[in-house]
């Protein structure tokens, strides 16, 4: 899947310093659905961290005895094939997709946005060079390259998030790049090469602003595709592994074998990924609006 | 113009080599070989020797740049040489998959344009409005479900309800154009579906950057029909972008299709991907990643040369 | 005089009791004719079968051929030898003469007469493949002295030394007969061709999508296969197979369903489905790698074997995964399996759980295992039944005080690093096609390149030799007893998990298909027959 984006060399910079909680209260009242995207997100976040305090059970424990039982008072959400909470797992299970998630998309982006205004910057054979670059690992299929890597590295959290980061680097790098290469484009760049500024000022002061827009977009962006990935390298038995919880291992084998007698095994984790996946986008997608200065309502 | 091109397409060159190594490294990598694999299966021990000799019939003994060198002499010369697993021709093992991946593509390229175009524009028109709203709910929906889950109850839905199964066996168009949309149609529509996201998102923006170009509000000005104005002025404009998305897209749906292909059975080049990874089928892999980042670069060069076609600065830069 | 109907009313009435209790294989007289549509849930590498061994060949080619001997496929127990291509034979005085008569009048698809020649050409392939051909199962005959076809109707075979299971060894469903000309002319023809003697001919193979086979009206059984023709779709996706077989598209998969999956058929199709069940020639046991601490103790070893609870993990692993049986080293129900009652004489075998893991806990403590000792388990990434068992296994040895991780690893890289010793703690799997002891201990010697454990020990391996070469049933099954206490208790060299269970669900107007613990077995379709 390409992150596609309008031609975005001439995004502004970001707001004005409005005072955050005014730029807030613009943004829910101008933009609902961002902000209803941001609100879920928000408490993803406390659900996860609050996690060992919030889940009624622990997720990994088995209970032969109590397998397979519907949603009950004990149960909110039932129990899997083991007999352990759908719920406590779902909750713990939050913190993979968060951790995975944040992990990779913050990763991926930043290194992208460092290759991109590299590019952009010092063009040239520089450009040339890591353009082909990202070309290459551009053509990869996204799962692809994520399962190649997978395999390679194994599947413990922390490989999990360098293989999900390593597609989106090109991605963003080349968004950032097209973004970065208009303000270099720019006159005040050479005059303040000309007045001997070092480039790690220029790159600080005068195109790293320009690009933060982009970048926060192309973020947004990759949250809920990392999300959606790990989800189905855990389904193809190569991501988080059990007794682990997480959403994508939540929908492997058993909850698919029990769909109809126990339905409770596969609907909860998918609604779960399906919100946060929305959820990301939703705000994603609004932030573009507000960060876009040609999309603004007349 | 044909000195861009003729730039545009050397350019694809050292990427399409790029690819090549970097697949090739890649994948000997990953521990575990196809030898190995095929015999310590379920019982287990089979001597060292026979392995050693399999891999000495292969080629798998000789240094890697020597297999490389082999294998992209080959490619040169359009021969990709055999799987490594069944020891068959490659295109022999991927042209039914190609096949069924192809004619998926077009047709969730076809279900998408048709609903990402009309609703992008109905978006882009009535912005900001409970309409604009209910269309970016309804396509990021698309593209928030996870594909097998939504698979999965697709195909639940048709046996409990409908008590229907589409038909299991691929049945090129031509043969039976009836059991092949039958079989079709479901993974189509998901991935469709799912896709007109993306292309519905760039006709909403590109539509409101167009929208918002003088000679539009002159048109209005003058009193045109909305209609009028729509499709001859507006629309022209803002295909540009929706296209590029929508061709990349399709490009990446030969390959990309990997857990859909596996929840509705498709016997597609997403799940023979999978399957060469598992056995660890170097040839078959390579030839594979050839073939869909080969398109994708097509595909990039031919967007290319259109952008450069239809906006003429672009050919100095 | 009164009392003669009588008793013959019931001598009928007894003998249609003992036929009623019999699982039934034909009620009715079987019928010709239909086209059996079956799916396999992988595809065949290459077409020969003394180099394959995945049942991917199997099920969609066995049909085209014939084997010297085969497993009776009316026998649940998959243990009796039967002739196929050899009409009878006779075992000389001191067993080291097997001679063979073959049979009169079979032919090769294409017409030509089959003679023991064509015997002795693929037998001599197995035994001695030529250079460049592989033969995977070569080692299974170390006792074979020689092979040869003196006439046109008789085959000898000739013993190094004495071997009970050299029948059943002979009647290994890969030791397909090939047609000696073609071998001679190319020993590689049969890796990507066909031609022999079996019931069905080929039709056509259509990669990633299907292979169909048709009736050889010159079958040298007369009056079999009793079908029309057979069609086999490659589906890997296992809802998708169940789906098809729910939607009645198919009528039989010969592997194997996991309990819900046969549940989800038995409740959508009622009474057109017959579900068969088996205790499957399968099973996981757990290795220990003995030169890595503390594993080289065998208490600690003996104890992560008493932690499990097995009874009550076969009650409720068997509702979700492919297990279901307690098991000692031969697939339970077959001759020289351990009666129940004897098996829960072993460490970890007992029904009391709370002692067990008592003495689980202090024999760690007296080993110098600390409470809450970590260690990491490498499983296989397969969803059945490794992954549930892994799961089971986890937090059977929490319950005893230890901090279990687990690590999967991706099936295909996972005989190399077992190869390499790359564990502490590794689940393995013993998987036959036959149940033999011949054929599913010897990786437990010393010697074996399959011994991952790399456990040694002379006196088992003292053990393995006597019972293969002891001729009297009864005196093989006491050393394959001593064999059992010393491999799983005395030594607890490694732990065998629980048996797996084959559960076969198939469309009810299947018949003449009788299920065996093995899924390598029976796939002739001979005597397969449709009643609509």
């Amino acid at each position: 899947m390409a992150i596609s984006s309008p031609p975005i060399d001439q995004v502004g910079a970001l707001p004005a310093q409005d005072g955050w909680l005014a730029i807030t209260h613009q943004f829910c009242r101008r933009r609902p659905l961002g902000a209803i995207g941001a609100a879920v997100i928000v408490v993803m976040f406390v659900v996860a961290v609050a996690a060992p305090l919030i889940a009624p059970y622990d997720p990994v424990v088995n209970d032969f005895g109590g397998m397979l039982a519907a949603p009950s008072r004990a149960h909110w959400l039932g129990t899997d094939a083991f007999g352990r909470d759908v719920l406590s797992r779902l909750i713990f299970g939050s913190r993979t997709a968060l951790l995975v998630g944040f992990g990779s998309s913050v990763l991926g982006a930043t290194l992208g946005a460092v290759l991109g205004v590299a590019s952009a910057y010092f063009g040239g054979r520089v450009d040339l060079y890591l353009q082909r670059l990202m070309d290459i690992f551009l053509s990869f299929p996204l799962i692809i390259l994520a399962l190649a890597l997978v395999a390679i590295l194994g599947n413990s959290i922390p490989n999990l998030i360098v293989a999900i980061m390593i597609p989106m680097v090109p991605r963003a790098a080349l968004v950032i790049r097209a973004s970065a290469l208009a303000i270099r484009e720019m006159p005040y760049v050479d005059a303040a090469r000309a007045a001997g500024f070092r480039h790690g000022r220029i790159i600080l002061r005068h195109m790293l602003p320009n690009v933060m827009a982009p970048y926060l977009i192309m973020l947004t962006a990759f949250l809920g595709q990392a999300v959606l990935l790990e989800s189905s390298l855990s389904f193809l038995g190569l991501g988080v592994q059990e007794p682990m919880a997480a959403w994508g291992l939540m929908l492997r084998g058993a909850a698919v074998e029990f769909a109809e007698t126990a339905p409770w095994m596969a609907v909860f984790p998918g609604l779960a990924i399906s919100l946060s996946v929305f959820a990301f986008n939703l705000f994603g997608d609004s932030l573009r609006d507000a960060l876009d200065p040609r999309l603004r309502t007349q | 113009m044909t000195k861009y091109l003729v730039k545009r397409f050397l350019l694809m060159l050292p990427t399409l080599l790029g690819v090549a190594l970097v697949t090739f490294v890649l994948i000997r990598v990953i521990p575990g070989d196809v030898v190995e694999l095929r015999y310590s299966g379920d019982r287990g021990a089979v001597s060292q020797d026979l392995l050693d000799k399999e891999r000495a019939r292969i080629g798998l003994d000789k240094p890697m740049w020597q297999q490389f060198a082999t294998w992209l002499w080959g490619v040169v010369r359009l021969d990709f040489g055999t799987s490594m697993w069944t020891g068959a021709p490659i295109w022999e093992e991927i042209k039914l998959r190609f096949a069924l991946s192809l004619q998926v593509a077009i047709m969730a390229t076809i279900v998408a344009v048709i609903l990402a175009i009309p609703l992008g524009v109905l978006a882009a028109l009535k912005q900001d409005t409970w309409v604009d709203y209910s269309v970016r709910i309804f396509s990021i929906a698309g593209l928030a479900m996870p594909s097998f889950w939504l698979g999965i109850v697709l195909i639940l839905l048709m046996l409990v309800v409908f008590k229907w199964l589409p038909p299991m066996v691929y049945t090129p168009f031509w043969v039976s154009p009836w059991q092949n949309l039958a079989q079709l149609i479901w993974p189509a529509l998901a991935v469709g579906y799912r896709y007109s996201a993306v292309a519905t998102r760039m006709t909403r923006s590109a539509m409101l950057e167009v929208l918002r170009e003088d000679y539009i509000r002159t048109a209005r000005a003058k009193g045109l029909m909305q209609k009028l104005i729509l499709s001859r002025h507006a629309l022209k404009n803002a295909m540009l972008p929706v296209m590029t998305v929508v061709a990349i897209e399709f490009a990446f749906l030969i390959g990309g299709l990997v857990v859909t292909e596996q929840v509705f059975n498709l016997n597609g080049i997403g799940l023979l991907f999978v399957q060469a990874v598992a056995h660890r089928d170097y040839t078959l892999l390579q030839a594979l990643v050839m073939l869909v980042a080969g398109l994708f670069i097509v595909v990039n060069f031919l967007m290319d040369a259109a952008y450069a076609w239809i906006d003429p600065r672009i050919r100095y830069r | 005089m009164r009392r003669r109907p009588v008793l013959a009313l019931l001598t009928l009435l007894l003998a249609l009791a003992i036929v009623g209790v019999v699982p039934v294989v034909a009620q009715d007289k079987p019928r010709s004719g239909g086209e059996l549509i079956f799916v396999v849930p992988s595809e065949p590498p290459s077409y020969d079968a003394h180099q394959e061994e995945t049942f991917g060949l199997i099920h969609p080619t066995a049909p085209h051929y014939n084997t010297l001997l085969r497993v009776d496929p009316n026998d649940r127990t998959g243990t009796k030898p039967v002739g196929d291509l050899a009409e009878s034979w006779t075992i000389s005085k001191d067993a080291l003469t097997y001679t063979f008569k073959i049979r009169k009048g079979v032919k090769f698809h294409d017409g030509s007469e089959m003679t023991s020649k064509d015997i002795k050409a693929s037998y001599d392939k197995i035994l001695k493949p030529p250079p460049g051909v592989k033969s995977l199962r070569k080692e299974a005959y170390e006792a074979i002295a020689s092979i040869d076809a003196p006439d046109p109707t008789t085959f000898v075979v000739k013993l190094k030394y004495p071997e009970s299971s050299m029948l059943l060894n002979l009647a290994s469903p890969w030791n397909w007969i090939y047609k000696a000309d073609l071998l001679a002319k190319d020993p590689h023809y049969y890796e990507t061709h066909i031609m022999g003697t079996g019931p069905f001919k080929f039709v056509e193979h259509v990669k990633g999508s299907h292979w169909v086979g048709k009736k050889n009206p010159d079958y040298w059984d007369k009056g079999k296969p009793y079908l029309d023709g057979y069609r086999a779709i490659f589906i890997s996706n296992s809802a998708a197979q169940v789906a098809a077989i729910r939607g009645e598209r198919a009528m039989i998969q010969f592997r194997s369903f996991s309990p819900p999956e046969r549940d989800q058929l038995v409740q959508a199709l009622g009474n057109k489905i017959t579900v068969q069940e088996s205790p499957w020639d399968c099973l996981n046991f757990v290795s220990m790698h003995h030169e890595k601490k503390p594993f080289d103790d065998k208490r600690v070893r003996r104890a992560l074997s008493l932690a499990l609870d097995r009874y009550e993990g076969s009650k409720a692993l068997s509702k979700i995964t492919l297990v279901k049986d307690v098991g000692g080293i031969q697939v339970p129900g077959t001759p020289f399996a351990t009666p129940p009652a004897e098996l829960e004489k072993l460490a970890g075998y007992g029904r009391d759980i709370a002692k067990n893991r008592a003495e689980a806990k202090r024999l760690l403590k007296e080993a110098g295992v600390p409470d809450g000792f970590a260690f990491t388990f490498k499983n296989r990434g397969i969803p059945h039944p490794y992954e549930p068992l892994g799961i089971w296994l986890i937090d059977q040895w929490r319950q005893i005080g230890l901090n279990v991780k687990q690590e999967f690893i991706e099936a295909s890289a996972y005989h190399p690093m077992l190869k390499r010793g790359d564990f502490e703690v590794a689940m393995d799997f013993q998987c036959g096609f036959i149940v033999e002891p011949d054929l599913d201990l010897p990786r437990f010697l010393s010697t074996s390149d399959a011994n991952y454990g790399r456990h040694k020990d002379k006196a088992l391996d003292d053990m393995m030799h006597q019972q293969g070469r002891a001729t009297d049933p009864e005196q093989r099954k006491k050393i394959l007893r001593q064999f059992e206490k010393r491999l799983l208790d005395e030594e607890a060299h490694v732990i065998y998990t629980l048996q797996w269970h084959r559960i076969v669900p198939h469309l009810a107007k299947v018949h003449g298909w009788t299920i065996t613990p093995s899924h390598y077995l029976n796939n002739q379709l001979d005597t397969v027959w449709l009643s609509e």
